[in-house]
């Protein structure tokens, strides 16, 4: 019986090292992976200057463990694994609540955030102060600031950091998004907001901004599922959530204008749907420089916003009260070149910006 | 290259096995050596020189001792041999720590060299070093061939993180060993058990240190999770590559010494060192305790000799100042009990084994610091020095978070797993149970390994730097 064992042992480790490295072999690289959102690394080459620098073992790790056959499998066993035999309460910073994933958002980085108040500070300083433009500016919490207290997760100290924004923000004045908002406002699997959910905030902003909005819009159900960042990162197997959208003939006789590519489109991008980021249906996705226009709208009103991803999403409700929504992202552009395209004069300013990009402000230019 | 990693796991090692295995016996000791040279070069190709270099010296000047052994000349050959092996290791490992401390001495400011360690080199050098002292003694003949001699040290098992595996422990498997379905399963197992040790636990006990470092949230809690998580850590992280080491040996039909025996069981600081990095421990005793006298010269020669071997410990580990304690600190411990506490630990059942806990913990506080004020800083805050809080938000969520990891490490750390094993093949149902349920669960292990590699990136080697 101990030899039959020993046999077995041998057999079944062979199997398993050898089948791998031949079904690596024999399996065609994949460009990108879907469920990670991410492109994956390549067969490097292999030359003899790389291989003395050591940069092509590096990368030749990258590729083993990008292109490793049955990837998306052996990721989800790794989280089964932590999660529900090792009872760790996160995977990758990803955990799970009340049928919800959200990132670990903690502790709270009061540099980070001092960082991105210098940034606004440039902003305000070269293009706002001593113009008419009325400033504002919102914190959008993610949702672990509805998830992570009530669920044993470590939570940062939102109203610190409120205050320290509101502290170094002396020009704008601050509107609290927190007491409309509510779990419920949050994608299950993603880290945004829903734009159905968000009328009340859009609300808040109308009523701080003195604007007046259109309430009507038609809700619109995506065809297809919307599997969020979370689910690729988490590895877990979540279920997808609806993607809603709302709409009305205002915001379809909008037009947005891409300053990148210099071409003109529609508010809502329909084709994004199918692609890797379904929330690129809202404004197509990370973009540097918009312009939305209203032409049905008797005013000459404008608004800038200085954003991240989640103003995708929310802009189109602010439109009816706006003959143009400017809406700027300084991840993607430098404050200093934003001179070559926009002037400031009487417009109202908006900074609105999610805690994740506030506490994790290096991406800022 | 890492033993927990895919290029290792699924390209370098089938492939090496399959050339060892097909290759003609009298050609397996260049198979071996040629594969570890890959692998060594895989990680760090512009240091093969270096290792070359020290084998070729280990074996010019072996052959001369032997050729002139019970002469005089043949200490003209050892002492430039063992001042070759020291030398490219303080070069390499302590020319920048020198430097320091002589600009920081005299005021001078001669720049620091900034040289990156050859990965295994306190390892091989003293691996070189027992070789050739061993030949001077006589106790081992020089080996002519150079290939089996450089096999033998550049061995890729045991080349990187040990055990360090004398020449007298291989010398007669280097010529004759035998290779066997039975030794080659008890390998397999022994590998993959080592590597479930270094992935399953150490990279994960490793993230909550790494947490721990930088947290921002501090608490007294918090100070201890980090200590108790690193002493788990480095243990499996160090224990796991040697059963990585010894399992992949025994493959190849060697029998290498073994490492580590339940440490953290110990009742003295004593028997800690006889149960932690054992190849280490007893290469220092025979190679440096022993040549200064050992205790045959008197007790305060006898502490002595202990001092200079502690200190050579710390810096063997590391050059740096908190090395050098940290090895101190092992000196006095094992100077008191040696003196008197050990006959009093002795008759302890309980309070022995929290004082060694206690002070290993500790010790490792002050080994895993960056430095001396680091330390002190540590351990002031482990007894509410810091004027922390007792917990923070984020010492308790990790402490839940961990608390599965942190009871498996622990078991695990004692002979319970093994006592299990040996229950259940007690009996004939048992025996049947395991016939089947050890290969599977054996894969499912190394497919639940491989799954933590294809999605981590935490996977460091603590003692790489050593």
């Amino acid at each position: 019986m101990e030899k039959r064992k020993n046999l077995a042992v041998i057999c079944l480790t062979s199997v398993f090292l050898l089948g791998f490295l031949i079904w690596s072999f024999l399996k065609p690289d994949s460009a990108v992976s879907q469920s990670e959102r991410r492109k994956l690394a390549q067969k490097p080459d292999l030359t003899a200057a790389a291989v003395l620098n050591g940069d092509f073992m590096t990368k030749f790790e990258s590729y083993t463990l990008d292109q490793f056959p049955l990837r998306d499998g052996f990721r989800r066993l790794k989280a089964a694994v932590l999660l529900d035999v090792l009872r760790k309460k996160d995977n990758n910073g990803i955990y799970l609540a009340d049928g919800y994933a959200a990132k670990l958002e903690y502790p709270l980085d009061e540099a980070s955030v001092c960082h991105a108040a210098e940034r606004f500070q440039l902003i305000y300083e070269t293009y706002l102060a001593g113009t008419d433009t009325k400033i504002y500016e919102a914190m959008i919490p993610d949702k672990g600031a509805f998830l992570a207290p009530q669920n044993g997760y470590p939570s940062l100290d939102y109203s610190a950091l409120s205050a320290l924004l509101q502290e170094n923000m002396p020009y704008a004045e601050p509107v609290d998004l927190t007491p409309v908002l509510s779990l419920d406002s949050y994608y299950r699997t993603d880290l945004h907001w829903r734009q159905e959910a968000l009328l009340p905030v859009a609300e808040r902003l109308a009523e701080a901004m003195d604007i007046k909005l259109s309430a009507q819009y038609d809700t619109v159900t995506a065809g297809a599922p919307f599997y969020g960042v979370y689910c690729g990162q988490s590895a877990l197997p979540l279920d997808p959530d609806p993607l809603r959208y709302l709409t009305n003939e205002t915001l379809r006789s909008c037009t947005v204008y891409d300053y990148e590519t210099g071409s003109t489109g529609p508010v809502y991008d329909l084709d994004a749907l199918e692609g890797e980021d379904p929330y690129s249906v809202f404004l197509s996705g990370s973009k540097s420089l918009l312009t939305i226009t209203n032409p049905n709208v008797d005013t000459e009103r404008e608004l800038v916003i200085f954003r991240d991803s989640f103003a995708s999403s929310l802009a189109p409700l602010l439109v009816s009260a706006y003959a143009k929504i400017t809406l700027v992202d300084i991840r993607y552009v430098q404050p200093e070149r934003l001179g070559r395209w926009l002037t400031f004069d009487a417009q109202d300013v908006l900074f609105l910006y999610s805690v994740p990009v506030l506490n994790h402000s290096e991406t800022l230019k | 290259m890492l033993f927990s990693s895919v290029p290792f796991l699924f390209y370098f090692l089938p492939i090496v096995l399959i050339s060892y295995f097909l290759a003609p016996r009298r050609a397996k000791n260049s198979v071996l050596l040629l594969s570890s040279l890959v692998f060594y070069g895989w990680g760090e190709p512009r240091y093969l020189p270096v290792m070359l270099g020290s084998i070729l010296q280990g074996y010019v000047f072996g052959r001369l001792i032997e050729r002139f052994r019970g002469t005089k000349r043949a200490k003209l050959f050892l002492v430039p041999s063992v001042f070759l092996s020291l030398g490219t290791l303080a070069y390499f490992k302590y020319a920048d720590f020198m430097i320091a401390n002589l600009n920081a001495l005299t005021g001078l400011s001669v720049p620091l060299l900034r040289l990156t360690l050859p990965v295994g080199i306190s390892f091989y050098t003293f691996q070189i070093l027992s070789y050739t002292v061993d030949v001077y003694r006589g106790t081992v003949p020089a080996q002519r061939n150079l290939i089996d001699l450089a096999a033998y040290i550049a061995m890729f098992p045991q080349l990187i993180a040990g055990p360090i595996v004398r020449y007298s422990d291989i010398a007669v498997q280097l010529k004759t060993r035998e290779h066997s379905v039975s030794e080659a399963a008890s390998g397999a197992r022994r590998f993959i058990l080592g590597l479930a040790k270094k992935i399953l636990l150490a990279n994960l006990l490793g993230e909550l240190v790494s947490d721990f470092r930088a947290s921002a949230d501090l608490s007294v809690l918090y100070y201890w999770l980090g200590a108790i998580a690193f002493t788990l850590q480095i243990y499996y992280d160090f224990s796991g590559y040697s059963d990585m080491a010894i399992g992949l040996g025994r493959i190849f039909g060697f029998r290498f010494p073994e490492n580590f025996r339940y440490p953290y069981l110990s009742g003295s600081i004593t028997e800690f060192w006889r149960r932690w990095h054992i190849s280490l421990g007893s290469w220092f005793r025979d190679y440096l305790y022993i040549p200064l006298g050992g205790n045959r010269k008197g007790s305060a020669r006898q502490l002595l000799n202990i001092l200079l071997v502690w200190l050579a410990t710390g810096l063997w580990h590391g050059a740096a100042w908190n090395f050098v304690l940290w090895g101190l600190l092992y000196a006095v411990l094992l100077t008191a009990e040696k003196l008197f506490l050990l006959r009093g630990l002795q008759k302890l059942r309980v309070l022995n084994h929290v004082y060694v806990l206690l002070f290993v913990t500790l010790g490792f506080v002050l080994f895993d610091a960056s430095g001396v004020q680091d330390a002190a800083q540590s351990v002031r805050a482990m007894f509410g020095g810091g004027g922390l809080p007792l917990v923070s938000a984020e010492s308790l969520y990790e402490l839940r978070s961990c608390a599965v990891l942190l009871l498996l490490a622990a078991a695990g750390a004692t002979p319970l797993p093994k006592n299990l094993y040996a229950a259940l093949q007690h009996g004939s149902t048992g025996k049947s149970i395991l016939a089947v349920l050890e290969p599977v669960g054996l894969t499912a292990l190394l497919a639940v390994c491989t799954a933590f590699l294809v999605d981590g990136s935490f996977n460091p080697f603590l003692y790489f730097r050593f």
